[in-house]
């Protein structure tokens, strides 16, 4: 965890963890501090989750902030009002940090501006796989609450989120809610920002609580996910390596590229995978059959994997929408995951963490280009 | 319309067709199932790139009523542009032409005779698969401008300024200081005959300033430039407070930024205050511009006066070329005050190249100047420690000290060469296009390099070299001529832009503009050179490179590796 503040406030908790979060929400509202939240709700008919933007105070008590499931990534919904620049109102949004590493990608993208908009994240303990929810939602409820709560540690969270080593305090939010795991204590509100303090000052709130024993959980915590990490890679490995695996892990797919539209980062109006460019002509296809024996449909499946990949892997934040959203559970999201990983060392960049980073393919410097004369220089000498 | 592909093979005399098979080649094109529904007019020629070939190819075009061109012969690079002109004779746009080269790729680098035939097969079939796939594209003329930005208003600029200035040329000429006249404008003496030039430069200031052809901005710098020879688009800033902005547009650009002196004190052996009585060359040279005499901060005269010249020499690794003339005609300016000054001049080396300089400098000695030649210096206030050529220490103090400190480029090059795309070589000054036989030109068509911008050098060295960038752009920026920009540009499909400005990070040339009102980025068809790396680089697979379209370039890979 780089660079955040040593202090933070600690609320006490009333009425649980997340009732407290959305009182102080609400009395951002009320104090006039924003002009509205951006936050998650239940939906009616109490089967998913939305995001809703609230500039009543009094609707703050319908929502969630931090649902048992992924339905729309958060990036996705700030995107949607801030991609043709910044907006007059000012707008907390309060998401999970994979969300707002989403978040960041796109900013680096221009297709978030990022003025007027503060970011608030929370310990994140995981989300239910979509699937799982959607059978019973109550009793998703349930074991969201106890997760959430400490009291069952060992409720199933999707697989990118067990070994996910993100889950805490980000260098790109404003403000952070820090998670003792006792109930009863409170909950730490830990300014990480210009703009966060500004709020905390604003809100008469003092950061006088020194985070040492938090911090020092949260590490362990990080390291225990970074070895599970670690392994469930090796396996991963082994799912990809090689043509033959890659047409087994994704023999399944169905080509419907629901996992390109749930993802935050593929943004594009038209996938180069739904353009024409990509189509062949029925002589095409068919002359693969006759020299191979046969062909499978979908045709260039693995291609649009493969592709995707190479166009996003660099902003990839492992936020496992991709797996919720497909139709025939395919483990999209630990293949891309790790494919992520491999991209992203190979350019020493890691995303949605250094905003002022810029994403290694959009970049062109000079001095690369005087590292790859001296190379040929050497060769030639 | 039917389409009617001519596919044309050439036996390039032996070189192609002893090493491939060219009927069979034919035999296999003709047998492609995939060809079944495309008309094709295949034939073989012993030498198309020859007169003859050329009225072959010609008539074939004409009298097939050919849609498509094929043409497997050598090199493009040899012989694209001859086949293309023989498309303009006739109707068939050149742009509907696909060049396969069966020989460097094929015949001269494949040794069995049927690995090279398939080979060559190979190509031609993704050449027909390609060349349907390519659309017409028309070329136009913009007429290119003979006006010319001349960037700094010193002795160079002002001398390239009046020589092409005329009622058919504007010259813009840009001084990011107050005044025009540079460094040249503060020297009273010039060498070597001691006698004053100074009138003669404030003519041509004069001249510049009454010039109805000559439009000077003082106080600008430039912001901006892209284009390329006859169409370059400049923007100007100004200096003042409200930063004004001009746009210009000009077709060749001459750089005459001259040059400032390195600070002896940030020299390590150079240690002295603003309260010590020593002087760089140039602070001379003001003094007696201004007050026509040599004298001390207490306003007497100086009983003693040592001269150094080499300052900062090893730092900067070369010879600034003009300051032992320069110092040498200080020497007896204070010579010329009493005979009775004792005047030292140490050097490390003495560079008198001009036909004048070896006279003056034995003139000088003989009138009592002491030239000491040592091997280093060490400064501190007034007093100079030096090592002889023999290795001995000895030791000077006297009433006044003069450095002549080597020159380096003027402040703002490094930016200045960012903005044009011009390289700097390792002294830090512009790097010229050929150090012996191309002295003014840079890498860049149409921009030139004159002056101390160019490296050190004096002032008939720098009207030398402005009056040489003149004669370039008078004879090849003509008035009224037009200029036939890139066809093979880039596009941007507006509907598909994210205004992700990944492609503006990566166009060198400056090219692309974003609009900010649609949110989209936009290709500027004139400066565009179709270089492509914006179409490699779009996330989205909104920009096309035309002529290099995802789907020709998809196509023919598709068709090489069937």
């Amino acid at each position: 965890m780089k660079d955040i503040s040593n202090k933070g406030a600690l609320i006490p908790v009333k009425g649980g963890v997340r009732k407290t979060i959305l009182e102080f929400a609400k009395s951002l509202l009320r104090e006039g501090v924003f002009d509205g939240i951006l936050i998650s709700m239940r939906v009616p008919a109490k089967d998913s989750y939305a995001w809703v933007l609230i500039k009543d105070p009094s609707f703050i008590d319908k929502a969630t902030p931090l649902a048992p499931i992924i339905a729309v990534q958060g990036a996705k919904a700030l995107k949607s009002f801030t991609r043709k620049g910044k907006g007059s109102m000012k707008i907390a949004a309060v998401m999970r940090p994979c969300e707002i590493r989403a978040t960041v990608e796109l900013v680096k993208l221009n297709q978030i501006h990022l003025e007027n908009i503060t970011l608030i994240s929370i310990d994140c303990p995981g989300a239910l796989p979509m699937s799982y929810y959607i059978k019973n939602p109550e009793d998703g409820e349930k074991d969201f609450n106890d997760l959430f709560s400490g009291k069952d540690r060992t409720v199933s969270t999707r697989a990118v989120c067990q070994i996910c080593d993100h889950f805490s305090i980000l260098p790109s939010c404003d403000l952070h809610f820090g998670l003792t795991g006792e109930e009863g204590e409170g909950v730490f509100l830990i300014p990480n920002s210009e703009k966060g303090e500004r709020i905390l000052k604003e809100m008469k709130i003092k950061s006088s609580e020194t985070l040492t024993d938090w911090k020092n959980s949260v590490k362990e915590l990080i390291e225990e996910r970074k070895k599970q990490r670690a392994e469930r890679f090796q396996e991963v490995k082994s799912m990809v390596a090689g043509f033959d695996s890659m047409l087994d892990t994704f023999a399944k797919c169905i080509g419907c590229h629901n996992c390109q539209s749930a993802c935050p980062i593929c943004y594009c109006r038209l996938c180069y995978f739904d353009s024409a460019v990509s189509k062949q002509d029925s002589d095409f296809i068919l002359q693969k059959a006759r020299r191979r024996g046969g062909i499978s449909f979908p045709v260039d499946r693995i291609l649009f994997h493969v592709g995707r990949m190479s166009h996003m892997s660099l902003s990839c934040v492992s936020c496992g929408v991709c797996s919720d959203a497909c139709p025939v559970s395919i483990p999209v999201a630990d293949v891309f995951s790790y494919v992520a990983d491999q991209t992203q060392g190979t350019f020493e960049y890691r995303s949605g963490e250094d905003i002022e980073e810029a994403i290694p393919v959009a970049q062109y410097q000079l001095e690369e280009v005087r590292g790859v004369e001296e190379l040929i220089k050497q060769a030639e000498e | 319309m039917s389409m009617k592909i001519g596919v044309f093979i050439c036996e390039c005399g032996p070189n192609i067709a002893e090493h491939i098979d060219i009927d069979s080649v034919i035999k296999k094109i003709v047998a492609t199932e995939e060809f079944k529904d495309i008309e094709l007019v295949i034939k073989r020629h012993k030498l198309l790139c020859s007169n003859e070939g050329q009225e072959f190819l010609e008539k074939e075009i004409i009298s097939n009523e050919l849609t498509h061109l094929v043409i497997a012969a050598c090199s493009p690079r040899d012989h694209e542009s001859t086949f293309i002109n023989v498309c303009k004779k006739t109707p068939l746009n050149p742009y509907l032409f696909k060049m396969v080269n069966i020989r460097e790729q094929c015949a001269w680098i494949i040794p069995d005779k049927e690995e090279a035939t398939n080979k060559a097969a190979r190509y031609i079939r993704a050449a027909i698969r390609r060349v349907l796939y390519q659309s017409e594209l028309l070329e136009r003329e913009i007429e290119s401008r003979p006006d010319v930005l001349i960037i700094g208003g010193g002795i160079a600029g002002l001398e390239a300024a009046l020589s092409l200035a005329s009622k058919e040329r504007k010259v813009y000429l840009v001084e990011k200081k107050e005044s025009l006249g540079g460094k040249a404008s503060l020297y009273n003496l010039l060498l070597p005959r001691q006698s004053g030039g100074v009138d003669e430069i404030q003519k041509k200031i004069q001249d510049v300033e009454n010039s109805e052809n000559i439009q000077v901005f003082t106080e600008t710098e430039v912001e901006s430039v892209v284009g390329f020879f006859g169409n370059f688009e400049i923007v100007l800033k100004s200096l003042k407070a409200d930063e004004s902005r001009t746009e210009l547009k000009a077709g060749g650009i001459v750089v005459a930024t001259g040059f400032d002196l390195v600070n002896p004190q940030a020299l390590s052996g150079y240690k002295y205050t603003k309260d010590d009585d020593v002087y760089t060359s140039l602070e001379i040279e003001k003094m007696i511009y201004s007050d026509g005499k040599v004298y001390l901060k207490s306003g007497e005269q100086p009983r003693s006066v040592t001269l150094v010249n080499c300052v900062g020499r090893d730092e900067k690794g070369y010879c600034s070329r003009i300051c032992c003339g320069a110092m040498i005609k200080i020497a007896k300016a204070i010579r010329d005050l009493s005979p009775d000054i004792k005047i030292n001049v140490l050097y490390r080396d003495l560079c008198l190249p001009h036909k004048e300089d070896q006279r003056f400098f034995d003139e000088v000695k003989e009138s009592g100047v002491d030239f000491i030649r040592v091997k280093g210096i060490k400064l501190k206030e007034r007093r100079i420690e030096y090592t002889g050529m023999d290795g001995s220490k000895s030791e000077i103090t006297s009433d006044m000290v003069i450095l002549a400190p080597a020159m380096v480029p003027a402040e703002g090059t490094e930016e200045l060469a960012e903005i044009l795309g011009i390289p700097l070589d390792e002294t830090g000054f512009f790097q010229e296009a050929h150090y012996h036989l191309n002295p003014v030109s840079t890498t860049t068509e149409g921009i030139y390099i004159v002056g101390a911008a160019n490296g050190p050098q004096g002032i008939s060295e720098s009207i030398l070299q402005a009056q040489a960038a003149c004669g370039k752009i008078l004879t090849r920026l003509i008035p009224g001529e037009k200029i036939v920009p890139e066809v093979k540009v880039s596009e941007i499909l507006e509907s598909f832009c994210t205004g992700c400005r990944t492609c503006l990070e990566v166009c060198c040339y400056g090219a692309i503009y974003f609009d900010e009102e649609k949110g989209v980025s936009v290709v500027n068809d004139v400066i565009c050179r179709g270089c492509g790396n914006c179409a490699a680089s779009c996330p989205s697979g909104a920009i096309q490179a035309k002529h290099f379209t995802s789907r020709q370039l998809y196509t023919e890979m598709i068709e090489a590796i069937r």
